[in-house]
């Protein structure tokens, strides 16, 4: 009874709009309830109607490095467990690569590729699986202020988890010998 | 009959919570190297959001600054994904660029802009659960200080909140359970939790183990304690069976119901983002908001 007095009432589940839904907690139902509400008060007009300053927008590359174990990984242990990583930007163009072994099947080697453009904003993410290989490792990549566009279309090397070579054709996406 | 009141009112206020398959919107994993360019990413993701928004309601607008940092005493932030140290001050500054360009560009409908991070190596960073808290807590307090900047400006079809990828892989239950209390007790934001169950059983409605010592009570905890909020990563369908168990138990062992905000999806995964928002309602019905924020969309 009290589960449905609780819900039944101001601080029962709610959504909002077409896009989001909340409920509350009974440990601080008045807690989530105002932060509800305040998401079923937000308006679809702005009563200021002049723009805002624009930010300036000045290329800032990253030189192509390695990626350690303590910067944090975009994508989730369910799709990669991942053994080492690499990025590249231009300041127009961004590459991320993510090696290692499929989350949900770890006897498959997986690359996972992150781009970006910084100017339309679009980020895509893809997956390259190489079979059964175990999991890949990055062994060799561009580095460097030199590469920072040319690394976007370059090759990265892969060892399997048996030894063999392989190397990811960041023109294709595609996985080769070698 | 329990909670069927809620139910019924979400149904009869807002019939595409429950019923039909929801638009997604783009999320993003943010690569910086400098603040100012932040800002000016920040900016253009905030318009290409509002430009590209589906109907009329109010949607997320998802930047994910990565991983949860102490910087230095009594400063915290995050690292970014592409190793770029970053403070809470810039972060601020970001996601008022953000907002910025969504009043720039407004088309229709509202946002609720948030500040995303993630519990990836907390403790490996040297972080302790103190420190998780006040990260918790100082992120809540970013969300405001963006609502007060969006009410200032007049920008009223827009509001704030925070979130967090928190994967049970990346660290364990009690300090990831620690950014989730901080953010309760500064009390502004909800707390959207754009993680995982990661290891979590696939049947049944017990408090089962998931990876990296965690169970499911802790997932529980991590996605609707105090503030947070569920909007978990529905990337194949093993996901969305481990989260309805989540529900499952929840519902069996708290007094209130657990509800879910949406999803979170990706591209380069099992799942396209409308069928993972699909797959979760199917198995959870009329308890799935139409929230779906896309990471790679």
């Amino acid at each position: 009874m009290l589960r449905l007095l609780t819900c039944a009432g101001v601080l029962c589940l709610l959504a909002v709009g077409a896009g989001i839904a909340a409920a509350v907690s009974r440990q601080d139902p008045l807690e989530k309830a105002a932060a509800v509400q305040r998401l079923a008060s937000v308006a679809t007009i702005d009563s200021n109607t002049e723009p805002a300053a624009v930010p300036a927008s000045t290329p800032h590359p990253i030189p192509a490095r390695m990626l350690d174990s303590g910067v944090p990984i975009p994508v989730a242990p369910s799709v990669l467990q991942l053994r080492n990583g690499w990025l590249v930007s231009d300041g127009r163009k961004l590459v991320a690569i993510y090696a290692g072994a499929a989350g949900d099947h770890p006897p498959t080697g997986r690359v996972v590729v992150v781009r970006q453009n910084l100017g339309s904003g679009r980020q895509t993410i893809r997956t390259v699986d190489a079979r059964a290989t175990g999991a890949l490792t990055i062994t060799a990549a561009p580095l460097g202020r030199s590469v920072e566009t040319s690394a976007q279309t370059g090759r990265i090397h892969l060892r399997t988890a048996a030894g063999r070579a392989l190397h990811l054709d960041l023109g294709t996406e595609t996985l080769g010998s070698g | 009959m329990r909670c069927a009141a809620c139910v019924l009112a979400v149904l009869a206020l807002f019939p595409a919570a429950a019923s039909a398959t929801p638009s997604p919107v783009a999320a993003w994993y943010v690569y910086g190297s400098s603040p100012a360019e932040l800002a000016s990413y920040a900016y253009s993701r905030g318009c290409q959001f509002a430009r590209s928004q589906p109907g009329g309601g109010l949607r997320l607008l998802l930047l994910d600054f990565g991983a949860a940092r102490k910087l230095s005493s009594g400063v915290w932030g995050t690292i970014d994904f592409s190793n770029t140290i970053v403070a809470n001050a810039d972060i601020l500054a970001a996601l008022e660029a953000a907002a910025d360009g969504y009043h720039n560009c407004h088309v229709r409908g509202s946002v609720d802009i948030a500040y995303g991070n993630s519990n990836y190596h907390l403790s490996g960073s040297g972080m302790s659960s103190t420190d998780a808290w006040y990260a918790g807590y100082h992120q809540s307090e970013r969300a405001e200080d963006l609502s007060d900047y969006q009410a200032t400006k007049g920008y009223d079809s827009q509001t704030s909140d925070a979130s967090s990828d928190m994967e049970p892989s990346w660290d364990a239950a009690s300090i990831t359970k620690q950014l989730v209390n901080g953010d309760a007790a500064q009390g502004w934001s909800l707390y959207y939790d754009f993680g995982s169950a990661d290891g979590c059983p696939q049947s049944g409605s017990s408090d089962g183990a998931c990876n990296n010592g965690w169970h499911v009570s802790d997932v529980g905890y991590v996605s609707y304690h105090g503030l947070a909020m569920p909007l978990p990563e529905i990337y194949y369908s093993v996901n969305a069976a481990q989260w309805t168990v989540m529900r499952k138990w929840w519902n069996a062992n708290q007094v209130d119901d657990y509800v879910f905000a949406g999803v979170t999806a990706t591209t380069g995964a099992g799942l396209t983002p409308t069928a993972a928002w699909n797959t979760l309602s199917s198995l959870n019905g009329g308890l799935v908001g139409s929230e779906v924020a896309c990471f790679g969309c």
